[in-house]
């Protein structure tokens, strides 16, 4: 089994309610303050989650957050403060701090997406909803099972056509190549159906449609889980009410000065850090201990 | 108390032409029993088996009636059925329905809407039983055939049934996956005593253990009774379904030996060595004919190919060194995942080695153009014949190859597909499919053909009709490489054996020189006569000696 990190072992409700938060907050607060901090925050969780691979990624993205960050006053050219003019447009300060957070909102966008697809695993996913749509998060079970499947049989058509010299062909015009796209695509068509029958049959078999669904559920909600679900409510509203996070830039900056909902945001975003490090020291010590 | 009792049951399909596929069975199976099916291909087996559980019963007209438990099949409820009714089919893929396996597990337990605790007790149980913690996170897709299977039978037995019916369970698995699998359905009738109904093409593995076995023949019940007196009634009624039969109980008979007859190889042997105990053997050893010297260029030839997948992947060829001599059937062996196919692979040329050389009729593999090599010089049946299908019919099938009717006319009745030219290819049975997939391999006209898998999923009488094809095609000088897991078919048929193993060929020998100096990996007619002969390695090996020395005696 895949080596799990410590926030991923919490309930998929958990998981999610944290991603939900993060996400949202990173994209609807556009205080630098916040920005930065949301941006160091996922920055830290990605690399510690996908390690040097991770940290690849992550200095990919930064010329990508500068090109962001340099394009805006192009398009934007409001504000007070003329750096220069381009094409006869002002180049304005305070459209480049506009580009900054756009891009600080596109990084922390990707870094929490890219955080997400490692820890909510599409079991976990469909499990959050197993529960109030039984037979919709069945479908989607199946249709995740199905595309893997149909990539495994076409290469295996492709294959054994290959062998009987049926295959991709530098002379074939590209007519030829067309046709025989088509041909390859209606048998898996016939292959898919005849496949549907037979896992129809097993369905049916099975009780399928005899009584009401209920739902599995792989994963119980332990002490630990509502700990921290409470925890990630609690500084998600403190991040609300307190206040101090408007920011406007052009054409004027007006930045309203932090307040205690900055150090509760700061919280919230380290909690899956702070879950890897103290596990991390947990185990070092009991390690020691031996 | 009986558990089904099937009264007079006919039935035939609707598009069939009023020709029943069952006609007047009758059968009574006991609580508890374990019964086993067997007959040809198309013989009425499956659609006898689907007539035990309502939703699967397939639409025609019928006649007779079925009883569960007493009561008539269709009045007892749909949930009822599905729980105390289990039913595996052929496919292990078709058959999974969701993507994890815990998830297909708890399906049956979810669709009759249990509730959490008993839920995951059941499952819980299941996966221990059958040793499945290991994987119960796993994707299904991560799952090899045998595994996959087995997951179908625990979340199956997780609903509890009363009843297990096996519809051919291992026809897609390999042989040691394959008598992994019967051994866990023969633990699951005698630790819980749930009655077991199967249909199988591998008799070895089952019939000593069935306490029924039930022989069918173009929709009639020919046999019904233990599997001593069945084996006796085939044998006198010179029935095709003799050669499916346990080779203990094929050469007991076709020796004209009298007692009791043996099942399984211990039995065999004890009965073997019994015979031959006051007076050794005179004769030990069968009379192999001169092995034919091949001359000329070798038609395929390995040397030192190493091939791996990725770069940072083990070596799965490491060092392959073979020959193939023009118009021999060459048969490789071998474990699962020893890189079999994969060797295959590497002589079409969609694996290309890292190192060593493969030459074809002489000439490197590299130095055939694009299209050259799959014209009138190698062809490949791969190993699921579906694969090749990609038309309507049969005979669109065969066109999609050449222009030429006539060709394609002459392939069809070498293969003995004619009269099923007009039919969709998936409508075919499995030992059908195989022929149709070789007759349109055989439209490239090949001098090399290799064959993957060839036997799998086939019955005793398909095997014979294939070898037969083979043998004519190796008449017309066509060399065939087979790989195969299939010992006994390589024994009789094949010229040369070789054993892969660990990336490597070890050793080549022809089948009678290989088997008879393997103890574990070789045929159960060699393990049962090993202990009076020598090299003795097929069913007719045995007979013959055992005749001969009872003639000496005489």
């Amino acid at each position: 089994m895949r080596k799990q990190d410590a926030f991923s072992r919490y309930h998929p409700v958990v998981n999610f309610l944290f991603f939900l938060c993060a996400i949202a907050f990173g994209v609807v607060i556009q205080h630098p303050a916040y920005m930065l901090a949301g941006c160091l925050g996922a920055a830290l969780y990605y690399v510690l989650l996908k390690r040097s691979k991770g940290l690849k990624t992550l200095l990919g993205m930064l010329p990508v957050a500068v090109v962001l960050t340099c394009i805006n006053p192009l398009f934007n050219t409001r504000g007070a403060h003329v750096l220069f003019t381009l094409f006869g447009r002002p180049y304005t300060l305070e459209a480049l701090f506009y580009g900054m957070i756009i891009a600080g909102m596109f990084l922390v966008m990707m870094l929490w997406f890219g955080c997400y697809n490692e820890v909510l695993t599409s079991d976990k996913f469909t499990s959050l909803f197993g529960n109030l749509i039984p037979s919709l998060s069945l479908l989607l079970v199946m249709v995740l099972r199905l595309i893997p499947n149909f990539m495994r049989k076409t290469k295996q058509i492709i294959g054994a056509r290959n062998c009987i010299g049926k295959g991709a062909n530098d002379q074939n015009t590209r007519k030829e190549k067309v046709s025989d796209g088509m041909t390859i695509l209606s048998a898996l068509t016939d292959w898919a159906l005849e496949g549907s029958v037979v896992t129809a049959d097993s369905m049916r078999a099975r009780g399928y449609g005899t009584a009401k669904r209920s739902s599995f559920q792989l994963y119980t909600m332990t002490t630990a889980d509502w700990v921290l679900l409470v925890l990630i409510v609690a500084l998600s509203a403190c991040v609300i009410f307190a206040g101090g996070t408007s920011a406007t830039f052009t054409p004027e900056l007006e930045i309203s000065h932090i307040s205690w909902g900055f150090f509760a945001y700061c919280i919230l975003l380290l909690i899956p850090t702070a879950l890897q490090i103290k596990e991390a020291i947990t185990w070092h010590i009991l390690r020691s201990n031996i | 108390m009986a558990h089904f009792e099937i009264k007079h049951l006919t039935f035939s399909y609707a598009s069939s032409n009023q020709k029943n596929s069952l006609q007047d069975v009758s059968l009574t199976i006991e609580k508890g029993s374990y019964v086993v099916v067997c007959g040809k291909s198309g013989s009425g087996k499956t659609t006898l088996l689907r007539h035990l559980k309502t939703v699967l019963t397939p639409h025609g007209v019928r006649s007779g009636e079925i009883l569960f438990g007493g009561t008539p099949l269709c009045e007892v409820s749909q949930r009822d059925q599905s729980s105390k009714i289990g039913f595996v089919m052929q496919n292990p893929d078709d058959q999974i329905v969701t993507d994890k396996v815990w998830h297909e597990l708890a399906f049956g337990l979810e669709s009759l809407g249990c509730d959490q605790k008993t839920m995951r007790l059941r499952v819980a149980e299941m996966a221990s039983y059958f040793g499945i913690q290991g994987w119960f996170h796993r994707d299904v897709a991560e799952l090899s055939g045998g595994q996959k299977q087995l997951l179908n039978l625990a979340s199956i037995m997780a609903m509890q049934p009363e009843v297990l019916i096996l519809d051919e369970p291992t026809s897609q698995l390999d042989p040691i996956a394959a008598s992994d699998f019967l051994n866990t359905v023969r633990k699951i009738n005698l630790e819980l005593g749930t009655t077991i109904i199967i249909t199988e093409h591998r008799l070895e593995d089952i019939y000593h253990a069935a306490d029924k076995v039930v022989v069918m023949e173009h929709g009639k019940m020919v046999a019904n009774d233990t599997p001593r007196q069945v084996g006796a009634l085939l044998y006198r009624q010179n029935s095709e379904m003799f050669a499916a039969l346990p080779a203990p109980v094929r050469i007991f008979y076709q020796s004209n030996a009298s007692g009791q007859c043996p099942l399984t190889v211990r039995e065999g042997r004890s009965w073997l060595t019994s015979t031959f105990e006051a007076k050794a053997p005179t004769v030990t050893e069968p009379v192999i004919p001169p092995v034919k010297e091949p001359t000329g260029a070798p038609a395929l030839r390995l040397k030192e190919a190493w091939f791996r997948y990725e770069k940072d992947t083990p070596d799965v060829l490491q060092g392959v060194s073979f020959e193939v001599p023009a118009g021999q059937l060459f048969a490789i062996v071998g474990g699962n995942g020893a890189g079999k196919s994969t060797t295959l692979k590497a002589v079409c040329g969609i694996c290309k080695p890292y190192r060593g050389k493969v030459e074809i009729f002489g000439k490197p593999l590299g130095k055939y153009k694009s299209g050259e090599l799959f014209q009138n010089c190698l062809s490949m049946l791969p190993q699921d014949p579906k694969s090749l299908f990609v038309k309507k019919t049969v005979r669109e099938d065969l066109e999609e190859m050449t222009k030429d009717e006539k060709k394609a006319a002459q392939a069809a009745e070498l293969c003995e597909i004619t009269e099923l030219l007009d039919s969709h290819p998936y409508d075919l049975s499995g030992g059908e499919q195989q022929r149709a997939a070789l007759a349109k391999v055989l439209l490239t006209e090949p001098k090399l053909l290799l064959l993957d898998e060839p036997t799998k999923g086939l019955d005793s009488f398909f095997k014979q009709k294939f070898a037969k094809i083979l043998k004519k095609l190796q008449g017309e000088g066509i060399t065939i490489v087979m790989v195969s897991h299939d010992v006994e078919f390589c024994a009789e048929y094949a010229d040369l054996v070789s054993m892969f193993f660990d990336g490597q060929i070890l050793t080549t020998d022809t089948p009678h020189r290989f088997f008879g100096s393997n103890s574990f990996y070789t045929t159960a007619s060699n393990r049962m006569s090993r202990c009076v002969f020598r090299n003795a390695v097929t069913a007719g090996d045995v007979v013959s000696l055992y005749q001969k020395n009872m003639e000496a005696r005489a």
